[in-house]
């Protein structure tokens, strides 16, 4: 049995406003493999995001522990858990959080700066990210001049593109047509299943959480439920 | 890249950034103008000769000084030369065609400013003729004139007996590199004034200072001490400054002139430096999601804050050097308009050097609250657009 990738042993986060105490998550406990596609779902402030948001590092547990990689979180500084984010997750999000005043090679290759690699290097990695996704002819395009679909995917190209150990999208497909939906589902597939990648989803819809191997149920800031899909779905 | 990110930031937004700009230049350019003026105002007092004394009526300057002094002044022990120097006050046409003009020993000139150089003509011409005058180079530009030119002048202090104006003849033209000496004045000779005045019937004739000449080495604090004791029971008591002091009461004459023009140049700073705090924290609140990208993808809170630092260094800068350039185009051009009131006005390395600093400072202060609210970011405020 090998070590799980992701290890949260009851981990909560406690927002305070005011003098109230909202518990986005509580206690949750939950151990991912490596390699393995993982689907959250749950109605709207379920902890869904917030629990996104901890395993990237994004945000740190009032109480718990978190560990990736036999690495707990919570012992690197601000400044290593950037770091880390850099070589070790890709983000993808439901606005595609692309830096509108950059093409979309430059947004691809905004996270290889953080890399020790010539210009030269990181032309290249980002036009084969670009590549992977389809988008070579769009290289030059300004996130205002793609579709959805098409800054999404230049969205998942710039998560890839530093070869992290895991992607973390938070609703990929929210604001997407089916066809541009399926289409980034699709994109996320051959990731997980050609390049390994552990996949952490979070989504709301039941279509998209089919192409997962494993979907969380979360309520109330609680984690309800871990299902197993024997036959995830192809988009 | 970041530098590539620093400068679309900047340019996502044409309008603001060209205004923003173009106002900094103005600002930077007005404040190089206005610290040149103050400059030029001080050249007199910085480059004065410390072995040239200016000796006046101790009652004011606009009380003459017998000419019988000029002999005695010269029995002081160390004093080389003293010339007469009278403040004449003509206008040449009409009152925009003001500019200084002194009747001199012109045997004494070039001993007692040795600065003058003449390059035109020579001190031979000059003495060749009573009407004879020399002019600097800064006339020459003004007015075109050239040895053999006549000049016709009205003097608001020496009238003539019929009202005829006062005629002078170029003889010479002089330069100098001393800021001290003022390119824009006519020298003529002193007794041209004096025998025209004795020829209308007045007796007392006087000058209205003495410039002496000191002896290297010489202290020249005993020598104003022994000048002023020499007349302290004479009719026209006398007072002796150094040519520096001389030159700083004068400037004091018109007032505080330094502190007023420099506090405008500090008001303008100051409400151009609020102006591009006002855009940079705009520019910083618009980069929110931004900064919440960066910092997702593994930037440290020290980039994000160079990248917003470095948006209003680089306005600033952009704005500054634009401001600079306009100066110096503008110092020739502006120094023709203000040659009679500020002789010397030149935008100098120094005032650009000041200038240029001043516009990085702005840059610095207008820059470092948003992006120290960008350091400050939280990621998921930022990405949630709620920052």
């Amino acid at each position: 049995m090998t070590e799980p990738l992701i290890v949260l042993e009851g981990v909560s986060r406690i927002y305070r406003r005011g003098g109230e105490q909202l518990h986005a998550l509580d206690k949750v406990d939950l151990k991912i493999e490596a390699g393995s596609f993982y689907a959250f779902m749950g109605p709207s402030g379920s902890g869904k995001s917030t629990l996104l948001n901890l395993i990237g590092g994004l945000d740190r547990p009032d109480e718990g522990s978190l560990s990736v990689a036999g690495q707990p979180l919570a012992a690197l500084s601000g400044a290593d858990i950037a770091r880390w984010r850099a070589s070790s997750v890709g983000f993808v999000f439901q606005g595609f959080n692309l830096i509108p005043v950059l093409s979309a090679r430059d947004n691809v290759e905004l996270p290889l700066l953080l890399a020790p690699l010539s210009r030269a290097q990181r032309r290249e990695h980002a036009a084969h990210a670009l590549e992977l996704v389809g988008l070579s002819d769009r290289a030059d395009h300004r996130p205002s001049q793609l579709s959805g679909g098409q800054q999404q995917r230049v969205a998942i190209a710039r998560s890839i593109v530093t070869d992290p150990t895991m992607i973390l999208a938070d609703e990929p497909t929210g604001d997407l047509d089916r066809a541009a939906a399926d289409s980034v589902l699709d994109l996320l597939g051959r990731l997980h299943e050609q390049l390994d990648k552990t996949i952490l989803m979070v989504t709301h819809d039941p279509r998209a959480a089919a192409a997962a191997e494993y979907t969380v149920h979360l309520d109330k800031g609680r984690l309800e439920s871990v299902e197993r899909n024997e036959t995830p779905a192809k988009a | 890249m970041p530098l590539r990110l620093i400068l679309r930031n900047l340019l996502k937004r044409p309008l603001r950034f060209t205004l923003t700009a173009g106002a900094l230049m103005m600002a930077v350019f007005l404040v190089c103008v206005l610290q040149s003026l103050v400059v030029a105002l001080d050249a007199g007092v910085r480059e004065a000769k410390s072995d040239r004394i200016v000796v006046q009526s101790a009652v004011s300057l606009f009380v003459g000084l017998p000419l019988a002094y000029q002999s005695k002044i010269e029995t002081v022990e160390g004093v080389e030369r003293a010339m007469k120097m009278q403040w004449f006050g003509g206008i040449y046409q009409d009152s925009s065609g003001f500019f200084a003009q002194f009747g001199v020993d012109t045997d004494r000139l070039l001993e007692v400013y040795d600065e003058i150089r003449i390059v035109e003509g020579s001190l031979e011409q000059l003495r060749a003729g009573r009407t004879h005058c020399l002019i600097g180079k800064g006339l020459v530009q003004r007015y075109g004139w050239e040895p053999g030119s006549r000049i016709p002048l009205q003097s608001q202090i020496f009238t003539r007996g019929d009202g005829s104006p006062w005629e002078f003849t170029v003889a010479g033209i002089y330069e100098s590199d001393s800021a001290s000496i003022d390119e824009n004045t006519m020298f003529f000779d002193f007794r041209y004034l004096e025998e025209t005045l004795r020829a209308r019937g007045e007796t007392e004739i006087d000058a209205g200072t003495y410039i002496l000449r000191i002896a290297p080495g010489t202290d020249a604090v005993r020598v104003m001490a022994q000048v002023d004791s020499m007349f302290e029971n004479d009719a026209q008591r006398v007072q002796a400054t150094s040519e520096a002091e001389f030159n700083a009461q004068f400037v004091s004459m018109l007032g505080n002139i330094p502190f007023f023009v420099s506090s405008i140049g500090g008001g303008v700073l100051a409400a151009i430096a609020l102006a591009v705090l006002n855009t940079m924290i705009m520019a910083g609140r618009e980069q929110s999601r931004d900064v919440g990208i960066l910092k997702a993808l593994g930037f440290t809170d020290r980039t994000v804050f160079a990248v917003l630092l470095g948006q209003s260094l680089l306005l600033c800068s952009l704005g500054g050097f634009l401001g600079l350039g306009l100066a110096r185009l503008a110092s020739g051009p502006i120094s023709m308009v203000l040659s009679t009131q500020f002789p010397g006005y030149e935008v100098t390395p120094g005032v650009l050097g000041q200038a240029a600093a001043v516009a990085l400072a702005i840059g610095l202060v207008a820059g470092i609250t948003p992006a120290w609210r960008a350091r400050k970011l939280e990621v998921v405020d930022a990405l949630r657009g709620e920052a």
